[in-house]
């Protein structure tokens, strides 16, 4: 008895899909014992493994908050995030517009030396901008959470994924617009910007997640607990004695990952797409 | 400068003495990059010189006492601490585990997926998902999994017959154990390009081959595989520099250890800077680490020339 | 003062004599951010306020892990605290960096303070050539914490009572915790200090069996690991964690407090973890040696930071905070320093949980104990050891070989 192509076929498929399931297991579990030991409590997470809690101990979720000012640090987190995410959008349009369409001797030059700084990293700098943050008197506030990124390296590659945008617009509109006595940042604003929609918003997710969830820059600038954002928080679930408390790390940890997860599980093509348009960039 | 335009400057430079379009056009430039540019310089340039500058001190962070001492810290690092030498061994060692295995999962899984079937969406969803979750969380959850024998990881393991080693525990492992979970954190992000080049390349060349009676591993091999060329050598610039920036996934899962096994020159930076307090002898290290990457950077891109030409 | 104070009242009115100028603030940087110790930590700040009206103290919570780093991140990034408290370790590297404001003037001058109520072993520490750096708030011997469920289980004699016996020592120790170990399947006889015994607290692990063996760490620039003495005490604990399987090995996890170890050595602070637990438990002597006891304490202590704007008003509430008065109120967390406080009967009544007659044995083990090892490069010994002790932590591992690379590796730095 011999398959038919067709069965042949729908056997490959299956066995493919098979395979792939299998490697998408440690993809996924991470998640999955994540979230079902942030009800545990500690015997449990050590105990025999299993992915339902014996007891759902929401109480976990609630102790998040006794133990760290954690809805404050979820705040800071949100709130840097968002003034980095729209400050960068501003300046990387602004510059990566020029870079595209303006003519100005040094462009090249420019983009050359922007362009080391994708290189280099953030280590190397880390120290100087320790003693910077420290003589503009900016220690264990948010300033250096915002300035770093936004004129870093992170910064320098969203005005590289803008200029490479705007190099590819038509530039009949623009010059439309000139002729309709459009100044220059006219121009940007009411007609570069408004065309490249796509664009910012791949810069502005790709900052957004950046920002979201920078770890050194907290670690070395950041010393009060109620400025702590959530990467810091969650490296510090542990009691007065510095003992980890690992169900309550795991319920923290719970809440800040899975609101990000759940918005790209329902934009995950705008956000794919928008870190595949930045990986162009090199 | 082409005559003519030079003639228009000219002019223009009669009517409008200094404004001219030209010089207006390069004002605004100017003025729509200065904030990044000004912000560039402050923030990046003025501190890639400074650390230049502290690597020829001796300074302590607590006491705040420095000491200019040359090219010491140099030596010391090179000749003899030697630590140093197992940190570069370290970060190398990561760098090599982690790029060929992650560039070739990310292939794999971009072949996969690049052509629409039913679950496609799904696959690509979950391949990606760790890419956007923070590392932090990434490495805490992991450090959970990988524990000795009370681990998720050596329970499965265990369940089908196989006595796991003890990760985080044994240099080697834990070394191995660092990689692979970078890998499956950061291989979506490779997967999404590759996947992206994929579809860029035109079905025709692929059929053409087919009709010439090429087998799949010769399409790939012979069509495929060189069209990929530009973007396999950008992953692989972004990824080998991505290999050296690695802090956050070490200084939660392991702290650079066990016996050091994993200390890696990012973190050994802020061990030196940040916990012992040695500016200068941890400026000496930042330094190093910017000579590498650089010099990395400029050997792949040479490739990549010598690819294209 | 008392003219500008009258120009501003005649000029602006009544309401400016409570003039913000004279308002002082300290900032007190601690690492519990426990609401009981907040609120005790508030109340003497509050008390503060009869002899310095217009001064608030504000208890500011660094996490213990993270505790020295930041700390030194505020002092060198131009954010000093006023005070604060001092890792027993982490001491003589902030008296080297000459970070440190000196006390003894000002508790010399304070009224009723009497500075020679403090032991002078409890003072070693906090000291340099007679000028006093830091008080000690807390100097809290390790005892030994068991879960007495366990041992009514397996049937074994607990070790309160085995030390009233005075059969509690090192062999007793090792054969009580592999029977637990043994009448448990999946749980262990003993775990390290806070299951931390490989990572972070490793001296906290190794340096009991290690004194009642009759050795050292490091004292006067030698390293004393690799003496017979340290080598027969971590070889017991080698054995005993891959021979016999009773003390919870590296990379699992045994936590004692939620009953995966019959038994762990700790401080009596973490008897606040008790109650949850749900196991009825006990605290006992150390196990004696073969050198016979020796207790071993931990100590933290309270500074002034040389960058505070408010040196002296600092000074002062140090003085203030560690009178006989404040001392016995905080010794319902913290075990006294001061003798006066220690032999005192509400000393023994005063923690709730643990009854008075195991608090003779802890005010027996402060009196008597020595503090743990210290040294101005402890960041870089600790660091240059872990490796090394990584490397020992293994069952294959060669002891007394592994003790002499740990030598190796810190003798430079001692």
């Amino acid at each position: 008895m011999s398959l038919s192509q067709k069965q042949l076929q729908l056997i490959k498929r299956i066995l493919w899909t098979v395979s792939l399931l299998i490697v998408a297991v440690p993809f996924v579990f991470p998640f999955l014992w994540m979230v079902s030991s942030g009800f545990k409590n500690a015997a449990e997470i050590f105990g025999q493994p299993s992915l339902f809690p014996a007891v759902w101990r929401w109480q976990n979720f609630l102790d998040v908050f006794d133990h760290q000012p954690f809805a404050q640090q979820y705040f800071n987190s949100l709130y840097i995030s968002a003034a980095v995410t729209v400050i960068t959008l501003v300046i990387s349009s602004l510059a990566g517009y020029a870079l595209a369409r303006l003519r100005f001797a040094g462009s090249a030059l420019l983009m050359l030396f922007l362009i080391s700084a994708l290189m280099v990293p953030e280590e190397v700098t880390i120290i100087p901008n320790f003693f910077l943050i420290r003589w503009m008197g900016l220690m264990d506030t948010h300033m250096p959470l915002i300035l770093l990124p936004v004129f870093g390296a992170h910064g320098v590659m969203a005005t590289f994924l803008m200029r490479q945008y705007f190099v590819a617009l038509p530039k009949e509109l623009e010059e439309a617009g000139k002729m309709d006595g459009l100044s220059r940042v006219g121009i940007w604003w009411k007609i570069a910007i408004p065309m490249s929609r796509p664009a910012l918003a791949a810069v502005a997710i790709i900052t957004f997640l950046h920002s979201w969830n920078l770890f050194l820059e907290p670690l070395v600038f950041l010393s009060s607990l109620e400025k702590f954002t959530l990467p810091l928080a969650l490296s510090n679930f542990t009691d007065a004695y510095g003992l980890p408390l690992w169900h309550l790390q795991l319920a923290a940890t719970t809440l800040a990952v899975i609101p990000i997860l759940g918005v790209y599980l329902i934009a995950q093509r705008q956000i794919i797409e928008s870190f595949a348009m930045s990986g162009v960039k090199g | 400068m082409t005559p003519s335009e030079k003639t228009a400057t000219m002019a223009h430079a009669t009517r409008v003495p200094w404004l001219t379009l030209r010089r207006k056009e390069a004002f605004e430039a100017w003025l729509f990059v200065s904030p990044t540019l000004i912000g560039f310089i402050i923030f990046f340039l003025g501190p890639l010189i400074a650390v230049g500058l502290y690597s020829l001190t001796e300074w302590n962070l607590l006491s705040q006492e420095s000491t200019f001492v040359g090219v010491e810290n140099f030596r010391d690092a090179l000749t003899v601490n030697p630590d140093f030498w197992l940190v570069v061994r370290n970060s190398a060692l990561f760098a090599l585990g982690l790029v060929p295995m992650n560039m070739a999962l990310a292939l794999t899984l971009a072949l996969a997926l690049s052509r629409p079937f039913f679950g496609v969406v799904f696959f690509r969803t979950i391949f990606f998902a760790p890419v956007i979750t923070s590392a932090v969380a990434w490495a805490i959850v992991w450090k959970f999994l990988l524990q000795g024998e009370a681990g998720a990881v050596n329970q499965l393991l265990a369940s089908i017959g196989i006595d796991g080693p003890n990760w985080l525990r044994e240099p080697d492992w834990a070394m191995f154990a660092v990689i692979v979970t970078r890998v499956i954190k950061m291989v979506g992000l490779n997967m999404i390009l590759y996947i992206a080049a994929l579809q860029a390349i035109p079905r025709d060349y692929e059929q053409a081959a087919q009709l010439e009676g090429a087998s799949r591993w010769q399409i790939f091999h012979m069509v495929i595989w060189p069209l990929l060329a530009p973007t396999t050598l950008i992953i692989m610039v972004i990824t080998t520099i991505g290999s050296f920036k690695v802090f956050d996934h070490i200084y939660l899962m392991t702290g650079g250890g066990p016996e050091n096994g994993t200390l890696v020159l990012a973190y050994y930076i802020y061990q030196q800077g940040f916990e012992f307090f040695n500016v200068g002898y941890a400026s000496a290290l930042a330094i190093i680490m910017f000579v590498i990457v650089l010099a990395l950077t400029i050997v792949q891109l040479i490739l990549r020339q010598k690819g294209s030409g | 003062m008392f003219r500008t104070k009258i120009t501003a009242a005649a000029l602006l009115g009544a309401s400016f004599l409570v003039s913000p100028a004279v308002a002082q603030e300290l900032r007190f940087t601690v690492w519990t951010g426990n609401d009981a110790h907040l609120s005790m930590l508030n109340s003497i700040g509050d008390s503060f306020k009869a002899s310095h009206p217009d001064v608030t103290v504000t208890f500011e919570t660094i996490p213990a892990g993270d505790y020295i780093q930041k700390l030194t991140f505020q002092l060198a990034g131009g954010t000093p605290p006023d005070l604060g408290w001092m890792f027993e370790n982490s001491m003589p590297t902030f008296v080297k960096a000459g970070v440190l404001d000196e006390l003894t003037p000002t508790l010399a001058a304070t009224d009723g303070y009497d500075l020679e109520d403090f032991s002078k072993p409890a003072m070693a520490l906090w000291s340099k050539d007679d000028a006093v750096y830091g008080v000690p708030f807390s100097t809290s011997p390790f005892m030994m914490f068991f879960n007495k469920d366990m041992f009514d289980a397996a049937g074994l004699e607990d070790p309160l009572t085995l030390a009233d016996k005075g059969e509690w020592d090192m062999a007793k120790f090792r054969e009580v915790s592999a029977a637990l170990a043994a009448a448990n399947e999946g749980k262990w006889g003993f775990e390290f200090k806070d299951g931390q015994g490989y990572d972070s607290r490793i001296m906290h692990a190794i340096m009991p069996p290690i004194r009642v063996y009759g050795g050292n760490a490091f004292a006067g620039g030698e390293c004393g690991f690799e003496k017979p003495e340290a080598v027969a005490a971590v070889t017991q604990l080698h054995e005993m964690i891959f021979k016999d399987g009773s003390i919870v090995p590296p990379g699992e996890q045994g936590d004692f407090f939620s009953g995966s170890s019959a038994m762990t050595i700790n401080q009596i602070s973490r008897a606040s973890k008790m109650p949850d637990a749900g196991f009825n438990w006990g605290i006992a002597p150390l196990p004696t040696g073969p050198a016979g006891a020796s207790p071993v304490i931990g100590q933290a202590g309270l500074v002034v930071f040389s960058k505070s704007k408010n040196p002296e008003l600092a000074k002062e509430f140090i003085a203030h905070m560690t009178n006989a008065e404040n001392v016995a109120v905080m010794a319902q967390f913290f075990p006294p320093a001061r003798k006066s406080v220690l032999d005192s009967e509400a000393f023994t009544n005063a923690n709730a949980l643990i009854p008075a007659a195991q608090m003779a044995n802890v005010k027996a083990a402060i009196s008597d104990g020595q503090v743990l090892p210290s040294h101005e490069r402890t960041p870089q010994i600790e660091a240059a050891m872990k490796p090394r002790f990584d490397a020992l932590w293994k069952a294959d591992a060669n002891v007394e070989e592994a003790l002499k690379a740990v030598c190796a590796a810190i003798q430079s730095e001692l």
